[in-house]
């Protein structure tokens, strides 16, 4: 899972012999093992989660808990990504990225089931909808310099208002049942969108940790100036991720239609909690203190299986938000306290 | 100026004295064992070069930074408890005015001398502005500063809202009591403000306060202080010299020190190749400057604050505007205009700018060694889908070799290297790219002894094989051993060209000097008679 396995090499190569003795290298391999609590101890915790709830509770250690907790979140999976293209650059504050989904996932039922197009053009017509919206909050932030807060939540809030608008406040439903298989197409006992959303993940972390991209992606997040300085073309790059994080939300936003059949436009707005807090959690996965996707990946699904193990206990209301807010806090405070103490 | 201090030495505690404070960041000690003291209405000046500590003595001073155990901060001979508590060193009458006066554009006079003072009635919680503004205005005229209290900050001139800043710093002083340190306060102001603002100092003294004044002008150290502290690698070198028995090229010399002789000039290398043709190049202050830079020719660029040196070095290194110019290498014509979305262009016709704020300009603190030394070829030499880690591992561990980089870990974050170790990096993600033309600023600026020596070594080992360099810098040390020719600026002219064998003092001396002492420079008479008409002319 270590995003930096390709490149491992280097060290053998560059420093013969003082691997084992330098101070520990933040982020490449060979971690020594002192730092592998630290890394990896969000997955212990998933580990002892599961422990627990499958001995207080028989019933979890059950195959659909399982599918339970896997067919359900690739909402979130396409969301924290295109939070992660623009994260990744430096702008911590894309607020709009649920609102974007929503607003695609909304246009696209709306104009197959309303005004009968059709679906893979009313799906087009989304995806390009949500992209547009990206490159006007690239277009204000990059080229206007408007405050990226300011930007994505007026966005998001006008989104929310124009989705409402064209579904009339309705849930609609009625997308073709052979447009859903797209998404829910059985695949060794989990739908097929569950691996699409693996697949993002896996090209996301391969562009970043390997490609000239996602190491100019970095560098403008890490310092603009630095990067303009070595020849970086710094507002392209900008300007790109947030085109992109709508790309992503937009087409998340398909597959979840097709996924469940039907939309509400008001349901968007309940995401952007626990987009940040799995994006944040990330943070303590892997790559302690720094963005990245497989943690991110890895923190939706933990998050998922705390709150569906606590249902199974109790049905209670306050169990999710209560959960969510908790690990987030602990998590990210542990990893901003390992980080400070390893730079 | 000298009347109040001399009346109040020997007699009475000093206003401040500073006992062997040192620092020690991780496991570099920025600072050693300083010592100083101020009397009673002195104005004292503390110069260092960039990293020398200045800085971290003043952030020990306001409580900022806690001092290693041991050293002893006393003010009026009452001793501060350490780290010093901001509210004690107030109430001891200590108060720094910083760089940018730290003043708030956007509100009042009397908000911004009163900010955290205000006064609050007991039970409406309200702030009585009337009293406020009656206070303000009566420490303005204490001051002898004409300036309303209504005014909006933003909106007055250079000199009253120094005068505002300095109303601040001053209003809780009792008589004959205080000190107030002005941290390169007066580098954003013209000559005349200048003027204003030292009146507004003297003013100050007269009524008893001390002032401990920190700048790279020198000139005007030499010019205002009574005595001056001069600090070099976290050391003391001299405190309390009397400004009249130096000159600023006697403090230079002190600021730099010898360097150990470590370093001896070696023959050059230049050959009759052009390297780079810079024509008509308009930056900052400087106007229509045409350089010629040859294949091995190091070419040194000097001068005061805002001499124009800087800005020229900026504008070919691509890293600041220009109003204009072309810079030509190898056939290719730049045009030097404002600044773009990326140097792109520069790294492709061959130029290399090793910036002076390395951690800000030249790399990422968060990012590995080998990601910073390859970012910018990143892109050319790995595939589209591949950033490539063979040539990557093998350009980083080439220039850690070469470098010497400590330790030689290609993916240690350059955040955590020292000082020294940050430079080399930079220097190699340059070197790397095997540039036509190197531009540096401050090649050596705080680093240690070792590090300039292999940081010079790998500069002549570009200049051998046939890059054209450019070393713009302060330190006339570095430029007296590396240059074969060294331009001396002010006010944006080229005032003195050095050529052939120089000294450090040689360079100092065209520095302050009127340009008539330069040495004529054998190859370019007519240009070098021009130049130094104008030079004298100004």
């Amino acid at each position: 899972m270590d995003t930096a396995r390709p490149e491992s090499g280097d060290v053998a190569v560059a420093a013969p012999g003082t691997a084992g003795t330098q101070a520990p290298a933040k982020r490449r391999r060979p971690a020594p093992l002192t730092q592998i609590p630290s890394r990896y101890s969000i997955i212990v915790v998933w580990a002892a989660l599961i422990l627990f709830y499958s001995l207080t509770e028989p019933s979890f250690l059950h195959v659909t808990t399982f599918q339970a907790i896997f067919n359900s979140q690739e909402h979130l999976v396409f969301m924290t990504m295109a939070l992660l293209c623009t994260i990744t650059i430096g702008e911590f504050v894309d607020l709009s990225v649920p609102a974007v989904f929503g607003f695609a996932g909304t246009i696209m039922p709306v104009l197959v089931v309303n005004h009968g197009w059709n679906v893979w053009l009313g799906s087009l017509a989304a995806i390009l909808c949500a992209t547009a919206v990206g490159a006007v909050n690239a277009f204000l932030i990059v080229k206007m310099h408007v405050n990226t807060i300011v930007v994505t939540l007026g966005m998001s809030t006008l989104l929310l208002g124009i989705s409402l608008l064209i579904s009339n406040d309705n849930t609609v439903s009625g997308v073709p049942a052979s447009f859903q298989s797209i998404a829910t197409k059985d695949v060794g006992g989990l739908p097929i969108s569950f691996y699409y959303g693996v697949a993002l993940v896996l090209v996301f972390a391969y562009i970043l940790a390997c490609t000239p991209l996602g190491r100019h992606m970095r560098f403008v997040g890490a310092s603009r100036e630095v990067s303009r300085l070595s020849g970086v073309r710094v507002d392209r790059i900008r300007f790109g991720s947030f085109v992109f994080a709508g790309l992503i939300s937009g087409v998340g936003a398909i597959i979840t239609v097709a996924f469940v059949g039907s939309f509400n436009a008001s349901s968007a707005s309940q995401y952007l909690l626990p987009v940040f807090a799995a994006v944040f959690l990330g943070t303590a996965i892997f790559e302690p203190g720094r963005f990245n996707p497989l943690g991110t990946f890895v923190g939706i699904y933990f998050l998922e299986t705390g709150v569906l193990g606590l249902q199974l206990h109790s049905a209670a209301v306050w169990i999710e938000p209560v959960f969510y807010g908790a690990v987030l806090v602990v998590a990210v405070t542990i990893s901003t306290v390992l980080h400070r103490r390893v730079t | 100026m000298s009347v109040a201090q001399a009346g109040a030495q020997g007699n009475g505690p000093d206003r401040l004295e500073v006992a062997d404070v040192s620092k020690t960041f991780g496991s570099a000690r920025v600072l050693r064992g300083i010592g100083m003291h101020i009397a009673p209405g002195e104005l004292h000046g503390l110069v260092g070069q960039n990293g020398c500590g200045k800085s971290t003595l003043v952030k020990i001073l306001t409580g900022v930074y806690t001092p290693d155990p041991g050293g002893a901060i006393t003010v009026d001979g009452r001793e501060l408890s350490l780290p010093v508590r901001p509210l004690e060193a107030r109430a001891a009458g200590l108060a720094v005015v910083h760089q940018n006066l730290g003043l708030v554009d956007d509100r009042t006079v009397w908000e911004n001398v009163r900010l955290a003072r205000y006064q609050a009635a007991r039970f409406t919680r309200r702030i009585d502005g009337k009293a406020e503004r009656a206070a303000v205005a009566a420490v303005l005229a204490r001051l002898g500063a004409n300036v309303d209290v209504h005014e909006r900050v933003g909106e007055l001139s250079a000199e009253d809202r120094a005068a505002v800043a300095v109303a601040r710093a001053m209003q809780d002083h009792q008589d004959g009591g205080g000190l107030i340190i002005f941290d390169e306060s007066t580098r954003a102001m013209s000559k005349r403000s200048r003027g204003r603002f030292f009146e507004l100092v003297r003013g100050v003294i007269d009524g008893g306060a001390s002032v401990l004044m920190i700048s790279h002008q020198l000139e005007e150290i030499v010019e205002v202080t009574d005595r001056v502290t001069v600090m070099r690698d976290g050391l003391v070198v001299e405190t309390g010299i009397a400004t009249k028995d130096i000159d600023e090229a006697g403090l230079t010399r002190l600021m730099l020190g010898r360097h150990l002789g470590t370093q001896n000039r070696v023959d050059s290398v230049a050959t009759p190749a052009p390297a780079a043709t810079v024509r008509g190049l308009n930056a900052r202050s400087v106007r229509d400057l045409d350089l010629d830079v040859r294949k091995g020719e190091i070419v040194g660029l000097t001068g005061l604050v805002a001499s124009g040196a800087v800005a020229v070095a900026e504008a070919i290194g691509g890293a600041r505007s220009a109003q204009g110019g072309t810079l030509t290498i190898n056939g290719k014509t730049l045009h030097l205009r404002k600044r773009r979305d990326s140097s792109g262009d520069f790294i492709a016709a061959g130029v290399a700018f090793v910036a002076e704020r390395r951690l800000e300009q030249g790399l990422a603190g968060e990012m590995t060694v080998t990601e910073n030394l390859t970012l910018p070829r990143v892109k050319k030499r790995g595939g589209r889908f591949r950033t490539g880690g063979a040539w990557q591992a093998q350009e980083t561990a080439a220039m850690i070799k070469k470098l010497d980089i400590k330790p030689p870990d290609p993916h240690k974050t350059v955040g955590t290297l020292s000082g020294g170790n940050q430079q080399k990096v930079l220097l190699g993600k340059w070197l790397a790219g095997e540039p036509e033309l190197l531009v540096l600023h401050e090649p050596t600026q705080a680093v240690d002894v070792g590090a300039r020596a292999d940081i010079i070594e790998a500069i002549r080992e570009a200049a051998r094989g046939g890059c054209g360099v450019l070393v713009s810098s302060v330190d006339a040390a570095d430029l007296a051993v590396l240059c074969d020719r060294v331009l001396v600026f002010r006010q944006g002219k080229v005032v003195a060209e050095l050529t052939g064998d120089m000294t450090q003092d040689d360079i100092i001396h065209a520095t302050f000097e009127p340009a008539g002492d330069a040495e004529a420079d054998a190859e370019h008479p007519a240009e070098d008679t021009e130049l130094n008409v104008k030079g004298v002319a100004r």
